[in-house]
């Protein structure tokens, strides 16, 4: 899971889990909250961002595996990797199933 | 109920062993929600109980052994769908169903529900003995020596929470196949099992070490004629050596084969006949009388067909040419005069392949009561089996296939085609799988066409862990990551029958547009250049791949 | 440590040395055997030991199922076997059908869901060597 992530320019980072119980993506806010949708991800510095992993509970808080991911800033932040805009928007096969974003 | 065609007949000890094992896995579940257990410690836990935690959600494997299953099994497939699901289920390359979206508290209650149907997901995933494949023809096949589904069934429960090999270096896969020609990829399993009759009770060659993945091989040989009472001595034996010698410092050299190519199968084989020496043989025998017992669980249809079944099939093949189509690709002899086996293809052009709504899903377990015996098979082209169509109804059955939009002409063509689930659903993948086949299956579509190409497979895979076998696919597809964008690397060559074989690279990896593109000029090529009566992999080893690369490179 | 009783063996009371020094120790009556060292490498000294302890650096490493297992069916070995080191609850049957007679808990462990899974299952669907010693 722990790979080091390389910034590009003006990129920040957020993190992101899966819940234990449902196993639904969720990403972490400002305020420390997991959310099941990516916009109001809290966007760090590399700094932040690790300390943020050193320091939170998994287990206490419900979920697994967690990471951090690259993103361009805006709102919702879009993440540099398809892999990682796959699991923030859905698969991009059956539209249907397309993640539902907070405004 | 009677006992089910086609698949072994639970009884109050199996359905005893069931309820204990869910208790279990709850019990699980519960100490990993307390933190009892960690991730780490739980992983492997649930993931022998086919539960992994995907890319969007926890995604559960159910297990059909040997790919055999009952209309009220596949009802209640359809039944989770919907109720625990997206209302899809994705039928897999071996031979079991797939759920993507399911939440790990509800597991223990689905595991409930399919254990009502005698059904189970022990032992879908995890480094232990997977699901047991199987002939997708098996009983019904009219080339076939030996039906291997006892077999397979006694490789199942012996295999079940086995003591000795639950946590082995990796994960182990076995196939089974009673036909010469070999529709189960036997050379790509870690052991493949093929029986035949002898003049003494069947006997079993054995391959060992075959496998996809980063490292594929294909299986060696390590035994020609096993008898039936050695067969669970041989297979403990070969398993003994792998446990007590396979690496576990490197999980991609962990699988039997790096070690079968390490120590040379000659070696190997030795290994194993000095385990086989030392062992207390009484505590293994496979004896007639365990194998009658297993064998009496198994329910045979009544293969009875009117005298004119035949003659009312072929007229109805002159009459319909769409139905005449049909039948050519999509149906295989049958041993039983009148008979017929049909594979349902769930490759529609454009379509997933695999995926089924909950809705198809009792569609085919409605048809499969009417025309089937009430017996389905899933085949590991990700497609589904009736196996005992009376030739005389066939042309019925064709019409209700087509109403679900389930009769699609193109069994074993270019757009039958295997791909796994790739980056939109899988955690490990690079790229993705199903976007690609799509556009390909849409490009190959006509029907018309894909009979003109004839026999050519296309599989896909969207990442070195080779879940699409492209390794095996005449044309082999994988995805790779090329600094954040999705390109494809092409093989060709690879197949999986008694010629097994890996497919070559051809070029450089291409961009999913050009790799489209390139493969119509790859089957154009062949069109123009092939001689009568040849395949494209005919074509292929006459001619080298140098014709085909060409193509493929060829800037317009 | 306390140890959990698997099979109805009685628990030895012998010291266990290291594998590398039992054959400079010509009276150590017990061994630490790792999950690295093949179960015939004490084939010589079987005839003297009471206590053969295997070691699991973590719960996924398997090979200690073989060597309990072929300790038993090949080396004929009638002492005890014990499991150390990363166990889990969930390994109880497969450690006492492969012939593991205890395992080794840290202090404050519990017990309890290894009971359980002691209690759990009334089928197998093999024989196993350890089958002949239920706890």
């Amino acid at each position: 899971m722990k790979r080091p992530t390389r910034l590009g320019e003006g990129q920040k980072l957020i993190l992101t889990a899966n819940r234990l119980l449902d196993g639904h993506i969720v990403w972490r806010d400002a305020a420390g909250q997991w959310r099941p949708s990516i916009t109001h991800a809290a966007q760090l510095d590399t700094d932040t961002a690790q300390t943020a992993l050193e320091t939170l509970d998994a287990q206490k808080e419900g979920v697994v595996g967690v990471y951090e991911v690259a993103v361009h800033p805006g709102i919702p932040p879009s993440p540099v990797s398809v892999r990682e805009r796959i699991r923030a928007f859905g698969p991009t096969v059956h539209p249907e199933f397309a993640t539902e974003l907070e405004p | 109920m009677n006992a089910p065609i086609g698949h072994y007949q639970y009884d109050s000890v199996d359905r005893d062993f069931l309820a204990a094992r869910i208790d279990e896995f709850a019990d699980q579940v519960a100490r990993r929600i307390d933190g009892a257990l960690t991730e780490d410690e739980f992983k492997p836990f649930r993931l022998m109980n086919g539960l992994y935690l995907q890319l969007h959600a926890y995604m559960l494997r159910v297990a059909i052994p040997y790919g055999t299953l009952d209309s009220r099994q596949m009802r209640m497939l359809a039944e989770i769908a919907r109720t625990y699901d997206r209302d899809y289920g994705h039928f897999t390359t071996r031979q079991n169903i797939q759920f993507n979206w399911i939440r790990l508290e509800d597991t223990p209650e689905i595991l409930r529900r399919l254990a009502s149907v005698d059904m189970h997901a022990i032992q879908t995933s995890g480094n232990c003995i997977r699901n047991v494949t199987s002939d997708q023809f098996a009983g019904a096949s009219a080339d076939e020596l030996v039906d291997p589904r006892v077999h397979a069934e006694i490789l199942r429960q012996w295999s079940t929470l086995h003591p000795e090999f639950t946590f082995l270096p990796r994960k182990f896969k076995l196939a089974v196949s009673g036909s010469p020609e070999d529709r189960v990829a036997a050379r790509f399993h870690d052991v493949g099992v093929i029986a035949r009759p002898g003049p003494d009770g069947t006997l079993f060659r054995i391959f060992v070490g075959g496998g996809m993945g980063r490292t594929p091989a294909v299986g060696k040989e390590i035994f020609d004629s096993v008898r039936e009472e050695d067969l669970l001595a041989t297979l403990e034996a070969i398993l003994r050596v792998y446990n007590a010698h396979g690496r576990r410092d490197n999980i991609y050299k962990a699988r039997i084969k790096i070690l079968v190519e390490a120590l040379g199968i000659d070696a190997y084989r030795e290994a194993v006949l000095a385990e086989l020496a030392q062992m207390d043989m009484a505590l293994y025998r496979l004896t007639p009388d365990m194998v009658a017992a297993i064998r009496a669980r198994f329910a045979a249809p009544d293969l009875t067909a009117p005298p004119d079944a035949t003659a009312t099939f072929e007229a109805d093949r002159a009459r319909h040419p769409a139905f005449d189509r049909w039948t050519r690709s999509n149906t295989h002899p049958h041993r039983a005069p009148g008979y017929i086996s049909v594979t349902v293809s769930l490759k529609p052009a454009g379509g997933i392949p695999g995926d089924a709504t909950s809705s198809q899903i009792d569609g085919l377990a409605d048809l499969a009561d009417s025309y089937s015996f009430g017996e389905l098979r899933i085949t590991h082209m990700q497609n589904v089996v009736l196996a005992h169509v009376r030739q005389d109804r066939l042309f019925d059955l064709f019409q209700a296939l087509d109403e679900l939009g389930l009769a699609t002409p193109n069994v074993g063509l270019v757009s039958d085609i295997i791909a796994c689930p790739g980056l939109d659903y899988c955690a490990l993948a690079n790229s993705r799988s199903i976007p690609i086949a799509q556009k390909l299956s849409a490009r190959f579509g006509d029907p018309t066409l894909q009979e003109e190409v004839g026999r050519l497979r296309i599989n896909i895979s969207g990442c070195i862990n080779a879940c699409g076998h492209h390794h095996a696919g005449h044309i082999g597809l994988l995805g790779v990551d090329k600094r954040g964008e999705e390109f494809f690397q092409i093989t060709l060559g690879g197949r999986s029958d008694n010629n097994a074989a890996i497919g070559e690279i051809l070029g450089p990896a291409l961009p999913e547009d050009d790799t489209v593109d390139a493969i119509a000029r790859i089957v154009d090529r062949y069109l123009s250049i092939r001689e009568l009566g040849e395949t494209f992999l005919d074509t292929l080893s006459r001619l080298g791949d140098a014709p085909f690369r060409e193509a493929a490179y060829e800037t317009a | 440590m306390k140890r959990l009783e698997l099979s109805t063996r009685a628990a030895s009371t012998v010291d266990a040395v290291p594998f590398a020094e039992l054959a400079e120790h010509p009276r150590a009556r017990g061994v630490v055997l790792t999950s690295d060292i093949a179960w015939d490498a004490l084939k010589p000294y079987l005839a003297r030991l009471d206590l053969i302890v295997l070691t699991f650096p973590i719960f996924r490493d398997g090979r200690g199922f073989t060597q309990a297992r072929a300790l038993r069916e090949y080396g004929r070995f009638t002492g005890e076997i014990r499991a150390e080191g990363h166990v889990l609850p969930d390994q109880a049957n497969h450690l006492r059908r492969c012939g593991v007679d205890g395992v080794m808990l840290g202090e404050n462990a519990d017990d309890a869901p290894w009971h359980r899974e002691l209690r759990r299952f009334s089928t197998v669907y093999q024989r196993a060597i350890g089958d002949v010693t239920p706890p």
